[in-house]
């Protein structure tokens, strides 16, 4: 063979087996094993403070020790002999003072929380009053306190990361991994590998939310970096009739009265998994009911002299972002639009009544909370008369956390009333949190036809009870004449259906009914969000306010549009029943959203420190995951760096010796004479 | 630059204007000049330009030192204090590290 051909051919075969027979797995995937499903506490920044969690920069380790009880906890926190560790705890042992106890501790880097088999029977982190400086002074008395059970764990900074899976099942290969190498001899921890979790959620906000806005706002350099983004969604309202007139619809009907019918539609909890049953949907699906309801028995606006608002605000957990926006931009005259052209303007002194809709599980009573009023008694004796057999009671001067505080602030004699299911204090033991579901609600989808009635009492039948008593009041109060007509009770389907489509699935009839698009067969979580990415749960409402209040006006096909352009008012071919989704109509719909972002994120200039509007933002982070490895002994490592750092050393003494003596170990190559010519 | 190649003037003329352009505020021209030109200043046997030579060299070491001194000094204040000063500190940073207050 020719000589320069041969380490060609030999390199080619070379490369050939290696490309046949190499397993390109990548050597961390070798090392770690991913838990996905795992939600983190993250950061969230307010004027002041700075809550939630953090990892260090590329992410927390510890050695797992798997607690099934509150001795296992303490047995690491006093005995632990290779710290850091990262307990994984189950949700009853996540209590104030076990997380006091962790903080204070130097051997904890993080904390891994799994939904034990049974439920804890409290589990709120929410704090006793929740929203203490938005709500209005007085309305939360230390002797008796809203959510007696609350922690505060959610307004606390925590050092070290924390992170929620829901089920055993997930954490199976790390459990495996600590009953083979942790879990024995524990005095001699230190001297072998032991598995570790390595938890990342490292948040870039610090300190307050006016510090990570400026830093934000900052453009120092070529590559501006963001901190944090302020909480923010949309709000949703709609009218009972429409706010124009006339012929063509154009004309604004001013000098009308408004009652407003509020819920709010937001939820919280410490992890990213939010489904609010009892608060906020209860209400929510309240509101959306009475709305169905109140259209059907009273469609046409005959010259009334009062319409009705239902307004859904968004993001009342975090100090009434949604109702103070709203009030904020009521009091300008903004509302509904700037421009006082197409539609009328409504003001503050133009609304008589206030009704909210708060949690409304199914207890003993339904109870009317006020601060007192004489306008009040008037509704108050028509929701009794109405009231079919609920059990109603009424409760004066108390008002729990609702919308109706940032109105109150504003307007103190307005007319006003919260209906919710407790008296005292809640009566939701997992108030904002994960464990607030649908089996908290004790809820079973009964996949109901029209017109079903449903003989067992159920939280369906409930809220149909609230919704009807309600419309029927309203309908009262409006044209002055007890309703008479055929339909009886509130629809029990709609309502049905609705709590399926909050808690259970999203890509349910309802959601079908009124867009196209196909959902994840999951619950959308119901978190407010950062404003720069809305959240489409707040669209999937207001559309399904809209169809409810909305008027048909023909035939679903493309002439439904808004041509010539009619700014009040909204055209959108929706499903004509929940029965008969593939028929569409063409839905007038008076229904439109507003911006839910705290007025102290748009105010030039506004003073942080005033504590007048809600200023919280939630911070910016790169990666959060969660993955097991085997961790080496100090030792291990050590010598590991020690045998590196020799054979650095050696190498370099070697190459010195080796090019200090290079001309007697290489010897020159002489030329060699060139032949001789022939 | 091979300095044993190079005539003495050329020398005194480099380490003159390296000592000039380190007027302009750039300290660590004045570090290369100095070690640069160490050997040509103290250790090689006398010859005609070394005394300006050693001169410029001397000159440009106290220089160095007192940059030195200047910027580990407020380094340290910067780095103690950034966090007390709030906004101020904000607005003379050129990048603002992530996670911390």
């Amino acid at each position: 063979m020719d000589f320069t051909l041969k380490p060609v051919f030999l390199l080619t075969i070379v490369l050939l087996y290696v490309a046949i027979n190499v397993n390109a797995i990548r050597t961390k995937d070798k090392m770690y094993e991913n838990i996905d499903a795992s939600k983190a506490c993250f950061r969230r920044l307010n004027a002041t403070h700075q809550i939630g969690c953090t990892s260090k920069r590329g992410g927390s380790t510890g050695v797992i020790h798997y607690c099934r009880s509150q001795s296992d906890l303490d047995f690491i926190l006093k005995n632990g002999t290779a710290p850091p560790y990262v307990p994984v705890i189950p949700t009853n042992l996540f209590t104030m003072s076990n997380v006091n106890r962790l903080k204070q501790s130097s051997k904890i880097s993080g904390v891994l929380l799994y939904a034990g088999d049974e439920n804890p029977d409290y589990f709120t982190h929410e704090q006793q009053c929740p929203n203490p400086e938005s709500s209005l002074k007085g309305t939360c008395k230390a002797s008796s306190v809203w959510n007696p059970h609350g922690t505060g764990l959610l307004y606390q900074d925590i050092p070290f990361p924390v992170f929620f899976v829901e089920n055993e099942e997930t954490i199976k290969f790390a459990k495996e991994c600590f009953d083979k190498y942790n879990n024995h001899s524990f005095s001699t921890q230190r001297d072998r590998s032991l598995c570790s979790l390595q938890l990342t959620s490292f948040m870039y906000a610090a300190t307050n939310s006016s510090t990570c806005i400026r830093r934000s706002n900052m453009i120092t350099n070529l590559n501006p970096v963001k901190f944090c983004d302020p909480l923010g969604d949309n709000n949703a309202w709609a009218s009972l009739f429409p706010l124009v007139r006339g012929p063509n619809l154009t004309e604004p009907i001013r000098d009308v009265g408004y009652i407003v019918v509020a819920a709010r539609m937001d939820a919280t909890s410490m992890f990213d998994k939010t489904e609010g049953a009892i608060s906020p949907v209860t209400g929510l699906v309240a509101l959306l009911a009475t709305a169905k309801y109140l259209k059907t028995i009273l469609p046409t606006d005959e010259n009334f002299t009062k319409n009705v608002l239902f307004v859904v605000f968004n993001g009342e957990t975090y100090d009434y972002i949604g109702s103070q926006r709203f009030v904020y931009e009521l009091l300008k005259g903004n509302f509904p639009t700037k421009s006082k052209e197409f539609l009328p303007e409504i003001r503050m002194d133009d609304i008589d009544l206030f009704i909210e809709l708060s949690q409304l599980n199914k207890t003993e009573t339904v109870v009317a909370h006020y601060l007192s009023g004489t306008k009040l008694k008037d509704f108050l004796l028509k929701l009794r008369t109405n009231k079919g057999d609920l059990s109603f009671d009424e409760a004066e001067d108390s008002l729990p956390p609702a919308s109706v505080h940032t109105f109150l602030k504003n307007r103190t004699n307005l007319p006003s009333l919260v209906l919710a299911d407790h008296r005292g204090p809640f009566l939701n033991p997992f108030y904002n949190s994960v464990y607030d579901n649908a089996s908290n609600l004790h809820y079973k989808y009964l996949n109901l036809t029209k017109d079903d009635i449903s003989q067992s009492d159920n939280i369906q039948t409930h809220v149909q009870k609230v919704a009807t008593m309600l419309a029927k009041s309203l309908y009262l109060e409006i044209t002055a004449k007890s309703y008479q007509g055929p339909e009886d009770v509130a629809d029990l389907q709609f309502i049905d259906e609705l709590f399926h489509c909050y808690l259970e699935n999203a890509n349910c009839r309802v959601h079908q009914a009124i867009q196209k698009l196909e959902l994840n067969t999951q619950p959308i979580s119901l978190y407010i969000g950062v404003e720069v990415a809305p959240n489409f749960i707040t669209t999937l409402i207001g559309l399904t306010l809209g169809w409810v209040t909305g008027d048909v006006t023909g035939p679903g096909n493309r002439n439904c549009t808004n041509e010539p352009k009619n700014y009040a008012l909204r055209y959108y071919n929706m499903s004509r029943s929940l029965d008969d989704l593939n028929t569409t109509m063409c839905y007038r719909i008076t229904m439109n959203f507003t911006e839910a972002v705290s007025p102290a994120f748009i105010i030039d200039g506004y003073d942080w420190s005033s504590g007048q509007y809600s200023t919280w933002t939630e911070s910016i982070w790169g990666d959060i995951k969660l993955r097991v490895f085997l961790k080496p002994s100090a030792a291990h490592e050590n010598m590991t760096i020690a045998v590196g750092s020799m054979v650095f050393i050696l190498a370099l003494l070697l190459v010195y010796f080796v090019k200090s003596r290079a001309h007697i170990l290489f010897a020159p190559q002489l030329p060699t004479l060139a032949p001789t010519s022939c | 630059m091979d300095l044993s190649k190079v005539p003495n003037e050329r020398k005194l003329y480099l380490c003159r204007w390296y000592f000039r352009a380190g007027l302009a505020l750039l300290p660590f021209i004045w570090t290369v000049n100095a070690i640069w030109f160490f050997n040509e200043a103290f250790r090689k046997p006398e010859y005609a330009e070394q005394k300006q030579i050693r001169k410029y060299v001397v000159y440009s070491g106290i220089g160095s030192l007192i940059w030195a001194v200047i910027i580990i000094t407020w380094v340290t204040i910067f780095q103690i204090n950034r966090t007390n000063w709030g906004e101020f500190a904000d607005n003379i940073s050129f990048i603002i590290p992530t996670g911390s207050p």
